[in-house]
């Protein structure tokens, strides 16, 4: 799933946990059937068994997992750096800023080019090791990321896009989440009822709703909810308002910008949550021991929530931290439909205009983000899953 | 059928008929198909006495575990259940989940079948027993804690405080089953419903469980519903026997009369089929003919019918009442009074197939022959870069001839290394140690290819679930003429051979075109035979080739193996659990533990006079399907289960679980069984009959 989400770029909106629901749905209905279940499960014998393993448990616990963690943290930190250097060498090799100059009146000569680029490190004639090397150094040394071919230097464009971006896929991606998983749990408890199916036939449809499309549809509904309100309640545009004042003032003002997207990005984002939960959640309910949590006095809604449930969020606690990285940079529509200037937007920005350093930095910044979502996957795997504290 | 049972003669019920515990009536359960409604239980009634055990017994599809989840009102949403189900007096039929889970757990309790998956893998066991615990009673976390400890301790887990805190997946099977029952009997139930508790279990283990659910039994007084395909954990454990077939009891009595006298034709059957560990080997067993209906669109009339020897025209027009019998119980039949006062003679019904007795006749030259094999698997830790922490001795010193007519039956518990012997005879390939020559011909020599290629089609395999081993893409014709094209037969002696093996292994002509899934199990486990026939092979392996199959259909499967060996000449390499099978089928045993053969011989020297205490063991853990043998016999139940092959005792290694090592007083002797692996040795001079211990 991971490998999957991560493959997926600008034009695939806050879908983390995105599949095809269709074809799930159908392998469900034929996984399921509810007389031909053999009752005689485990006749074939003793040979099934697993080995005896003798493990302790005890206070090492705790070490064992801050070691894993660690580990796990160093290696991903490895990939980082090796991941944006080789963006660097691609990106210097794929995107020629003289390209940029192309089109400017009047007619500069190449070495007028060139030498307009040199102060930014872009001066092609210098060998790629050098200014490659001029780069890193910048980036070890000082934390410059460098600047844009126009002399913009990166760091401050990348500082403010990511609160831009966080607020808006923060507040979305937990209210996905939420939305989701609620859900799952409403309609797999109560499979193929009226609730389950509609719930689903909502899901499939927003499922196959472009992103272009669903957000003019909520910029449309919060246009008409002002009018019919007489309020300009809901902003469309915009991450704030540009005269605003007051740190209340300026909280309530951000809000009202952030209500419309968010919405938005959620609808989108809520549909792969809910369908993979619900598959997931269905297989562990039909477990054996949920039907042993129930045989002890559980009810069927009791026994879900405090066994199935528990059991089946862990692999969507990993593909939500894996897809953090795509939901940042992936809610390029979104960013341009409502006129917020967030990284999913930079990017797009950074590849048109030929920006070596930007495109970088924007790597850097996706790479992290994966690293980050991983090592959270593990520590949300190991407070989910307590056995893998003992493993 | 709704009177109280008489109780068994010799053992009466405590106090002169209490009230039952739980009385069904009329129960009946429809769940909705494709092809229509599944009537899986067509009105069963029976009631269960406090601390007595009703034993159901029944073939798969008999529809006695949907008994078991109907009482315990944990059937799919979309099955269907009418009649009574009083538990204390109180219907249960018709509450809501609501209702029903405040009894669950508090006055009935359920064991179930698989304990692997049976446990919510991600709580600690101590944590589940105490939320069992809790979910009934008003107690703190600590005194519920406390409490799980002491159940813990009641079903035997040892150092139950420390133990509490490990998660399911670092139990074995058996200790995992001793939780399940934890959790049964923790709220101290009425009943406890235990849904075939020992069939995943080793014998020795299953020996054990019976005994903690005796406790548990005892404990709390609860009246026991024990749902077994296995007609000697009945004869052992249960006081009233319930025969089912067809989703209806057909046979009703106390245990000792249910055994020595069964007068529904289908029970008579039933135990003719069994194979039995006490029973000479030359007593055939006798299948029931045919296949257990569907319960889709029943005929009318009596559903044994098509399959009963004793068969009247009558017998098509209704389906009979349950009547009781004087002095027996209750029985589903029309002809039970013939049957029952002698004019119609049960010996007879189930004649004994014409040449189906084990011969004991002359074996040819040895077609396999494997000396001081061994296989090890690294143990490894870590995801990414996997490091070496140890070594699984799967086998370690394994030797056997095997001769041509000649049937070599591989038992021990689980992880003692049978399947891995198995594995490495068919790898063709030189093992890790040891020697394996097929044929004469030693793997290990750098072979031609052409030699190869015999050698692959002189040893075939035949697979424990005939489901698995089938593609269920291919009809039967294709997926007998597979192994003859790829040695490059060509068509037309295709379609003849595929011909020629389906009448040897019994089947009609008519299946060539049908898919695995349109036929029976036992049908497919033919198919499995007859593909592994196809290429002529000298030894065939057989990996539990019947252990996945019903009773009655069990006994055909094997009396046709024996057929087939008797007249193509064949060796047989077999491994199964179920060692009464072994006893009809096997002509000589090599017994194993942790990867060494312990014991080896006839299977007649080795079940009348075994000489190894694991053999002894073994054997002793055996039920017998004879109520009284099983009351009166000692036995002799292993502590512990089987350790892990990856520290091998430096001695013998079976010394941690002997009962003679801790019997011994000789200090030298016991010395001996610590520091020295004993070498298998004959038991008599010139003896066939080996074995590895040094006491004896």
């Amino acid at each position: 799933m991971s490998r999957h989400q991560a493959a997926i770029t600008s034009d695939s909106e806050g879908s983390a946990a995105r599949f095809h629901p269709a074809e799930s749905h159908v392998e469900h209905a034929q996984n399921r059937p509810t007389a031909t279940r053999p009752p005689h499960r485990a006749r074939y014998g003793p040979e099934r068994r697993t080995a005896y393993r003798d493990r302790r448990t005890g206070a090492r616990e705790g070490g064992a997992v801050l070691r894993h963690v660690m580990r796990k943290a160093v290696g991903w930190l490895a990939m980082i750096v090796v991941a944006t250097n080789a963006t660097y060498v691609l990106a210097s090799w794929f995107l020629d800023p003289r390209s940029n100059y192309l089109g400017t009146r009047p007619i500069r000569t190449e070495a007028e080019i060139d030498r307009a680029l040199a102060p930014y490190n872009l001066d092609p004639r210098v060998p790629l090791v050098d200014r490659w090397w001029h780069w890193l150094r910048d980036v070890v040394l000082h934390f410059d990321w460098g600047k844009s071919p126009v002399g913009a230097p990166v760091n401050d464009e990348i500082g403010f896009r990511v609160l831009v971006s966080g607020q808006l896929v923060t507040a979305a991606t937990l209210l996905s989440v939420l939305l989701g998983v609620a859900l799952s749990v409403s309609t797999a408890s109560r499979q193929y009822g009226w609730w389950d199916r509609f719930t689903q036939l909502v899901s499939v449809f927003l499922f196959n709703v472009p992103t272009a499309v669903a957000a003019l549809g909520v910029v449309l509904v919060g246009i008409w909810l002002n009018q019919s309100l007489g309020l300009r309640f809901l902003y469309v545009a915009g991450e704030k308002s540009p005269t605003v004042e007051g740190l209340l003032p300026t909280l309530a003002d951000r809000l009202q910008h952030l209500i419309l997207p968010t919405l938005s990005l959620t609808l989108l984002g809520y549909v792969g949550y809910h369908l993979t939960q619900r598959t997931l959640l269905l297989d562990a309910i039909d477990s054996d021991y949920v039907r042993t949590a129930r045989a002890t006095g559980l009810t069927r809604a009791q026994a879900i929530r405090r066994h199935a449930l528990r059991a089946s969020l862990i692999p969507t606690a990993t593909s939500l931290a894996f897809g953090i990285p795509a939901v940042f940079t992936g809610a390029v529509v979104t960013e341009t439909v409502f006129g917020w200037n967030g990284m999913g937007q930079y990017f797009t920005q950074t590849i048109a205009k030929n920006d070596v350093h930007g495109a970088v930095a924007v790597a850097a910044f996706g790479a992290a983000m994966t690293a980050i979502g991983a090592v959270l996957a593990d520590i949300a795997v190991v407070v989910l899953d307590p056995r893998v504290r003992v493993n | 059928m709704s009177i109280t049972l008489a109780p068994a003669p010799e053992r009466p019920a405590p106090g002169g008929g209490p009230a039952p515990v739980l009385s069904v009536r009329d129960l009946r359960i429809t769940f909705p198909s494709e092809a229509g409604p599944v009537e899986a239980v067509r009105g069963v009634s029976f009631d269960v006495l406090p601390g007595r055990t009703l034993g159901i017994v029944g073939e798969s599809g008999s529809g006695k575990s949907a008994t078991a989840m109907g009482v315990m009102g944990l059937l799919p949403p979309t099955a269907r259940m009418s009649g009574e189900v009083l538990l204390g007096g109180r219907d249960l039929v018709g509450l809501d989940d609501t209702r029903l889970s405040r009894v669950r757990g508090r006055e009935i309790g359920m064991v179930f079948q698989d304990p692997l998956s049976a446990l919510t893998p991600i709580f600690s066991v101590g944590r589940l027993l105490s939320d069992a615990l809790r979910v009934h009673q008003s107690l703190s976390k600590q005194a519920a804690w406390e409490r799980a400890v002491e159940l813990l301790d009641l079903v035997g887990i040892p150092e139950p405080r420390r133990r509490a805190r490990s998660f399911p997946h670092e139990f074995s099977g058996g200790m995992r089953q001793r939780v399940v029952i934890a959790l049964a009997m923790a709220n101290a139930p009425s009943v406890i419903v235990a849904d075939e508790p020992t069939t995943a279990l080793d014998v020795t283990v299953q020996a054990q469980i019976l005994d903690v659910l005796r406790t548990a039994q005892a404990e709390t007084g609860a009246g026991v519903v024990l749902i077994t395909h296995d007609l000697g954990v009945v004869a052992g454990y249960a006081d009233e026997v319930a025969v089912m077939y067809a989703g209806r009891i057909v046979e009703r009595a106390g245990v000792d009369a249910l055994f020595r006298r069964p007068t529904m034709p289908y029970t008579i059957g039933l135990l003719g089929a069994v194979p039995r560990p006490d029973a000479p080997q030359d007593r055939p067993l006798v299948p029931i003919g045919g296949e257990p209906p569907s319960l889709v669109a029943l005929p009318t009339g009596c559903p044994f019918a098509d399959r009963c020897p004793a068969v009247l025209d009558r017998c098509r027009t209704a389906e009979p009442e349950a009547v009781p019998v004087a002095g027996h119980g209750q029985v589903a039949c029309l002809r039970a009074e013939e049957i029952a006062d002698g004019r119609l003679r049960a010996d007879a019904l189930f004649p004994a197939p014409a040449g189906s007795t084990v011969d004991t006749g002359t074996t040819g030259e040895v077609v396999l022959r494997v000396s001081g094999l061994a296989k090890t698997f690294p143990v490894t830790k870590g995801a990414f870069l996997k490091r070496r922490t140890g070594t699984l001795h799967a086998v370690s010193d394994v030797e056997f001839d095997l001769r041509a007519g000649e049937t070599l039956g591989l038992v021990g518990e689980s992880g003692s290394g049978k399947t891995t012997t198995l594995l490495e005879v068919l790898r063709l390939r030189p093992p890790e140690r040891g020697r394996i020559e097929v044929a004469g011909t030693d793997v290990a020599g750098p072979l031609p290819a052409d030699r190869l290629r015999e050698l692959r089609g002189a040893v075939q395999i035949v697979m424990q679930d005939p489901m698995g081993s089938l593609d269920p893409r291919l009809t039967v014709f294709q997926l007998l003429a597979e192994p003859l094209q790829a040695v490059g037969v060509d068509r037309p002696a295709v379609r003849a051979r595929v011909a020629e093996l389906l009448g040897l292994v019994g089947l009609d002509a008519s299946v060539t075109e049908r898919f695995p899934a349109a036929l029976s199990g036992g049908q497919r486990q033919r198919v499995g035979i007859a593909r592994a026939l196809a290429t002529r092979p000298r030894i065939v392996v057989l990996d539990e080739p019947v252990s996945a199959l019903d009773v009655s259909v069990q006994a055909g499967v094997v009396n046709l193996l024996t057929r087939l060996k008797r007249e193509l000449g064949l060796a047989y390499l077999v491994v199964a659990h179920d060692l009464a099978v072994m006893r009809h089928f096997a002509d000589r045993i090599a017994v194993m533990y942790l990867g060494h053969v312990v014991e080896s011989g006839s299977t007649e020297a080795l079940f009348t006079d075994p000489r190894h205490p694991y053999t002894e063991a073994l054997l002793s853990a055996i039920p017998v399907p004879d109520p009284r043998r099983e009351r009166t016999r000692e036995r002799i139940v292993l502590d512990g289960e089987q350790p892990s092959a990856t520290d091998l005792p430096q001695g013998c290694v079976f010394v941690d679980r002997c009962p003679l090592y801790r019997r011994l007083t000789d200090d030298g002797l016991r010395e001996r069984c610590r520091t020295q692996r004993p070498a298998l040795g004959p038991a008599a001079p010139g003896s066939d009959h080996r074995h590895a211990c040094h006491a004896r």
